[in-house]
């Protein structure tokens, strides 16, 4: 692998300070950490904020964005991601707790790197590379071209999409060689901190032949409370034979404004899997697009949406079937509670050559209370033979036999609901089969249950 | 069954060589004109009223448009002036049995139907005397009370009774099918079941045989009465000889209050027919209606059986089996109107499409905001065989709290040749895979079928897919 | 004779010839793999041996224990004892895993014999529990909603149930991580004995590490070009498939 003579030091980046912070939506694209900064990424960015600006905000009456609160769209209170002090910074470290034992761990805040942590001995011998965003974009310009940006957002959020390729610095780029299988999760924190701050966390994934590997994404915000922004993409490029389950643990702000938007590549006979954990954001607009690009490739969508108050969980997901013997399978289950709403519009797409194919679709949604909406539009295109689709979309109450149950055990009812709803998504966790992340995660829906408990 | 070239349809000539008697006792004619309704209405000897609803209804049919803006553009092939409106009793066209195909004698030996019946089937015979087979069961069910006759007879005869709900679950203005039934409707089956009567045997079509109910224009009534339950079946799963090729029947069921109704169709018509038919239920509360439908036969079948759940804690359930050969389209789904609390419905739609055949699920499921604790589950599964034609139209689903609930699932497999071949690969010869996937896939709803119809539909099916993988 | 004889096999598919010549000799006892490049017509092979009726086989033979088995329908052929363990299994919704391999059990008894269930669900999971496979996919659709994994794992207990003479396994390595190869070679592995032949077919020589064959052979353009012990897999793979397409005369590739 041809390293660039630049290599930009790491204990460097982790002091440098953010730009002044202005309005986000005048701000043109944001620079680099270091004059080192590759021209090429300079150019991208500039790029995407010309489509960025461009691009007209998304209306009603687009077939994208239907059933979509709109308005909850603006950008115009935001700030460029807000400079850190040392002791935020310090304070962020300290909070990061994710999984016990990992192979590396990574902190951002506020689309600045606070730490980088590598564990495992030998991910350096075996030719594995995990570095921030704009260090990767300097010591591996090749690599890091041929995959960044890669792959079109053609659900909706094109506009924001540009707006992240516009401010992108702060992320995880990993490369897995040929054979190589790494046995513990790669982990990385983003924090938003203070009000009204942007932050625009990116994670790439290269997985080369036969590799095997585990990410998992950590986004929260420091003050649960404040307003602020976050515009994420993470793409997975998976070779032939690769195995890459990614997580991702959502838990921003109540009065946040998110977007999340993926696209996962598969190659001949790779298997991807890939969970969303929805907790947190205002507004949370998730996308994910999976290419079955390979013969014989297959993708499995994951998403666990826990919405109370007056959240609003929007999903597009699109399973797209380019090659022959490709399977792909999509569960979704969203709980919604008081006003809460929840979205979910998902379209497979079965190509002319695309034989053989396999695509599974449900999703579940379960209210909780009299005022909660959950909108379901599936959609199917097939145009090839041998073709095998299901999709279903279920919205139901907790059964009252199961409440009764449990409190006749001495439960009380809101407990009760808890540990039904966990029932339920549990399903969903077990999937990624993996013991210490599903423990993670099923601390962080139990935490929810009782944070919003508290607040009543 | 052959495949009908004519894009013209009016009398079909194709379907072997017949012969109509010279002169028919009573003939409308064709076409249709106000004076065919009065035609019809002087030889029934209809009461006043009876035929002023002819009339209006007349009216509705030529006001209306085909609706090929969203159904097939064959409805086009439909000439209403070529078509006789009324044929009366024993003027069934006849043929001889050398001309009756070879291909349908054969599925007649295959599904093990009876001689006599045979022959009438196949419009060798134009009577089938059903007294003295069924007269046992019909003195049984009299003796409970039951009234089980025609319209003609139901009208006159128990106007207090039938009067009230007649055009009422299905107006005629519904659709332009509808309206035409409600102008020339003739043969069918009236009944009405006295409160908490079970009645204990199903009630057949079969049962009150004669050329009419193989007319053109059935129109059925049932009403069950508080705490009633009553099954009845029409069709078979023989293929029917046919002359006229549009039959548009008109369905409509009452249940009232914990009235029990399942409506059994198995469906064969030849080739060359198009049938459009509009059934529809009115359950009141904790009335069950369910609407048990194969559809195998006919050229284009449009039939979307419904339920309006009017009262509280009704239930509605629609299963459908459609299966789709080359020529054929069937066009089939469910309407679930809630209109109560803690109202439920159900439908299960399965349909398999070989090579050129072509199915469609409609399916339209209301549940208005304001209701609660009401629950729809919707499954509707399609099965390929050499074939990649399907189209389904779902609306998307939103569902508010307030204990409403909805489950939709809906599938798209195929049975194809690489599918067939590992199955061999596993030692089972082509024939037995065909049938393994098959009814793996419509198992569970051929047992919902009454037993006398679930062993010859398995039956009937296996032989749809005979040289259907090539 | 008792093997599986392959003898300057010739398949096309429709006009293009993708098997160019192919002779082979499995006897039963041992495991021979073949490796080659793809595109080098291995599953062309394995299909084409299985009867599959999109292959054409132009000329030549293939002999189970000395009967020619061309021009045999399929499922006469897996009555003869061979087995296929698709490199792309298929889902058949509907049909339950126990049903399946109750039919196609029952399809080799001579009619009016019975498959005694008890005996059967016996088997059944005694096979399951070597494959660490959970007792609910008996209930399940055959290969429905399967990962990778499971469909592979899923051939291997058929084969187990079905006792093949020959099985031949196409590519059951691709798409699987180290851990599920493990345990479906250690299925494999199970199986081999005395009275049974395998042919292996891959494309990596990761397989064969947990499956270690007694011959290699390498399929180059739909030809045998080299045969040798399972040394020369580990050598394929140090050298790449390059190496033997250098190693050829063109003669030999032409």
């Amino acid at each position: 692998m041809p390293m660039s003579p630049a290599v930009l030091d790491l204990e460097e980046m982790q002091h440098t300070q953010a730009e002044d912070s202005g309005p986000l939506v005048t701000s043109g694209p944001a620079n680099g950490e270091s004059e080192h900064d590759s021209a090429w990424l300079r150019e991208t960015r500039a790029a995407g904020w010309e489509t960025f600006t461009a691009l007209p905000m998304p209306v009603r009456t687009d077939e994208n964005w239907r059933f979509a609160s709109i308005k909850a769209l603006s950008l115009a209170a935001f700030s460029r991601p807000l400079p850190l002090t040392e002791a935020q910074r310090n304070e962020l470290r300290a909070r990061s707790q994710g999984l016990d034992r990992v192979a590396g761990r990574m902190i951002f805040g506020n689309d600045q790197l606070l730490s980088r942590e590598v564990f495992s001995e030998d991910l350096r011998q075996k030719g594995v590379i995990w570095l921030p965003l704009e260090q990767a974009a300097v010591e591996h310009p090749e690599i890091f071209k041929k995959h960044f940006m890669r792959e079109e957002a053609i659900l909706g959020g094109q506009k924001f999409a540009a707006l992240h390729q516009s401010q992108a610095r702060a992320g995880a780029f990993l490369y897995v060689p040929r054979g190589v299988e790494v046995e513990l999760p790669l982990e990385t924190f983003h924090w938003l901190h203070g009000a009204n701050s942007s932050c625009f966390p990116h994670t790439l994934v290269v997985a080369e032949e036969m590799s095997k590997v585990t990410v998992i994404d950590h986004f929260a915000s420091a003050d649960s409370e404040a307003p602020g922004f976050a515009c994420g993409v993470n793409d997975l490029w998976l070779g032939t034979g690769a195995h890459v389950t990614y997580v991702c643990a959502q838990d921003w702000s109540r009065h946040t404004l998110a977007f999340q938007i993926n696209s996962t590549v598969a190659g001949r006979d790779a298997s991807a899997k890939m969970l969303t954990l929805n907790l947190g954001g205002g507004h949370a607009r998730g996308e994910s697009i999976s290419h079955l690009r390979g013969a014989g490739s297959r993708s499995d969508m994951l998403a666990v949406s826990i919405a109370d108050g007056e959240q609003e969980f929007d999903q597009r997901t699109f399973q797209i079937h380019e090659a022959p013997h490709t399977s792909s399978d999509l569960l979704y289950k969203n709980s919604l509670d008081d006003k809460a709403r929840t979205i979910f519009s998902g379209l497979i797409r079965v190509d002319r050559k695309a034989h053989q194919t396999d695509a599974y679709q449900k999703v579940r949604n379960l209210l909780l209370s009299d005022e909660a909406e959950a909108n379901s539009a599936p959609g199917l295109e097939i145009e090839a033979n041998d073709v095998r689709c299901t999709h279903g979309a279920t919205s139901g109450q907790i059964e009252g036999e199961e409440l009764f149950y449990l409190q006749s055990r001495g439960i009380n009812r809101a407990d009760a609901q808890r540990l039904i709803v966990l029932g339920f998504v549990q399903e969903v966790i077990d999937r990624i089969g993996n013991d210490q992340i599903a423990a993670c995660l099923g601390e962080r829906v139990q935490a929810k249950f009782e944070g919003s408990r508290r607040s009543r | 069954m052959t495949t009908d070239t004519a894009t013209e349809i009016g009398i079909d000539r194709n379907v072997g060589d017949f012969s109509y008697p010279e002169s028919h006792a009573y003939d409308a004619g064709y076409g249709l004109t106000p004076a065919t309704i009065d035609y019809i209405s002087k030889v029934k000897d209809e009461a006043e009223w009876i035929r002023e609803f002819r009339h209006r209804a007349l009216d509705v049919f030529n006001s209306k448009p085909m609706p090929t803006h969203w159904a097939s553009k064959d409805l086009n092939s439909i000439v209403f002036e070529n078509i006789r409106y009324y044929l009366a009793n024993g003027q069934r066209a006849t043929r001889s049995w050398d001309e009756v195909p070879d291909d349908v004698k054969r599925t007649f030996e295959r599904l093990g139907i009876p001689e006599q019946e045979r022959k009438f089937l196949a419009g060798v015979e134009a009577q089938f005397d059903s007294e003295a087979v069924y007269s046992n069961i019909k003195k049984a069910v009299g003796d409970q009370g039951v009234i089980f006759c025609g319209p003609a007879d139901g009208l006159r005869d128990h106007p207090e009774i039938f009067r009230k709900w007649f055009g009422k679950v299905i107006p005629t203005g519904d659709n332009k099918f509808s309206a035409l039934n409600s102008a020339v409707f003739s043969g069918g089956s009236f009944i009405y079941v006295p409160p908490g009567v079970k009645v204990k045997h199903p009630l057949q079509a079969y049962f009150r045989i004669n050329a009419e109910n193989f007319g053109q224009f059935e129109r059925t009534l049932i009403i069950a009465d508080e705490g009633a339950e009553v099954m009845y079946m029409e069709g078979c799963t023989a293929p029917k000889f046919e002359t006229a090729t549009l039959h548009s029947a008109v369905v409509e069921l009452v249940a009232l209050k914990g009235a029990k109704i399942q409506y059994v169709t198995v469906q064969n018509w030849s080739a060359n027919v198009f049938n459009l038919v509009t059934k529809r239920a009115i359950a009141h509360e904790e009335a069950e209606v369910k609407w048990i439908d194969c559809n195998i036969g006919s050229r284009l079948t449009m039939k979307y059986p419904g339920v309006v759940l009017k009262g509280r804690k009704s239930r509605g359930e629609v299963l459908s089996i459609a299966l789709a050969n080359d020529g054929q389209h069937q066009d089939t789904g469910a309407k679930m109107i809630h209109a109560a609390d803690e109202t439920s419905s159900n439908i299960i739609s399965k349909s398999i499409s070989i090579g050129k055949g072509r199915s469609t699920y409609r399916g339209l499921v209301h549940i208005p905001k304001h209701l609660k604790g009401c629950r729809n589950n919707t499954e509707c599964d399609a099965l390929l065989i050499n074939s990649n034609s399907r189209t389904d139209t779902y609306p998307a689903i939103t569902v508010r709290g307030t204990g409403n609930s909805s489950q939709h699932e809906a599938s798209v497999s195929q049975v194809s040749a690489e599918q067939i071949f590992y199955m061999q690969q596993r030692g089972l010869t082509k024939a037995q895979a065909m049938s393994l996937s098959v009814n793996g896939f419509v198992n569970d709803l051929v047992r919902q079928f009454p037993m006398e119809y679930s062993v010859e539909l398995k039956r009937l099916i296996d032989l749809e897919m005979e040289g259907s993988v090539g | 004779m008792s093997s599986l004889s392959i003898q300057d096999l010739h398949v096309s598919i429709g006009e293009k010839e993708i098997i160019r010549g192919l002779t082979l000799e499995i006897p039963k006892g041992e495991v021979h793999a073949i490796m080659g490049p793809n595109g080098s017509g291995k599953s062309t092979l394995s299909k084409a041996i299985g009867g599959h009726p999109d292959y054409t086989i132009t000329s030549g033979d293939v002999l189970v224990d000395g009967e020619s088995i061309l021009g045999l329908e399929p499922d006469e052929r897996s009555r003869r004892g061979l087995f296929l363990a698709f490199q792309y299994p298929m889902e058949i919704p509907g049909v339950s895993n126990a049903n399946f391999l109750r039919a196609a059990l029952q399809a080799r008894l001579p009619e009016g014999e019975e498959i005694e269930a008890t005996d059967f669900y016996a088997q059944l999971y005694a096979e399951m529990d070597k494959l660490d496979m959970a007792r609910t996919f008996t209930a399940r659709a055959v290969n429905e909603g399967f990962s990778g994994g499971e469909k592979k794992r899923n051939e291997i207990l058929q084969m187990a149930m079905l006792k093949p003479k020959y099985g031949i396994l196409d590519e059951t390595d691709s798409g699987l991580d180290i851990d599920a190869l493990k345990v479906v070679s250690t299925g494999v592995n199970a199986l081999r004995g005395p009275d049974a032949g395998f042919l292996v077919i891959t494309h990596y020589q990761r397989l064969l590490d947990y499956i270690v064959p007694d011959v290699v052979h390498v399929m180059v353009a739909g030809r045998i070009v080299h045969t040798g012990g399972k040394e020369l897999a580990l050598e394929l793979e140090a050298k790449g498939y390059d190496w033997i397409k250098d190693e050829m005369s063109e003669a030999a590739l032409a």
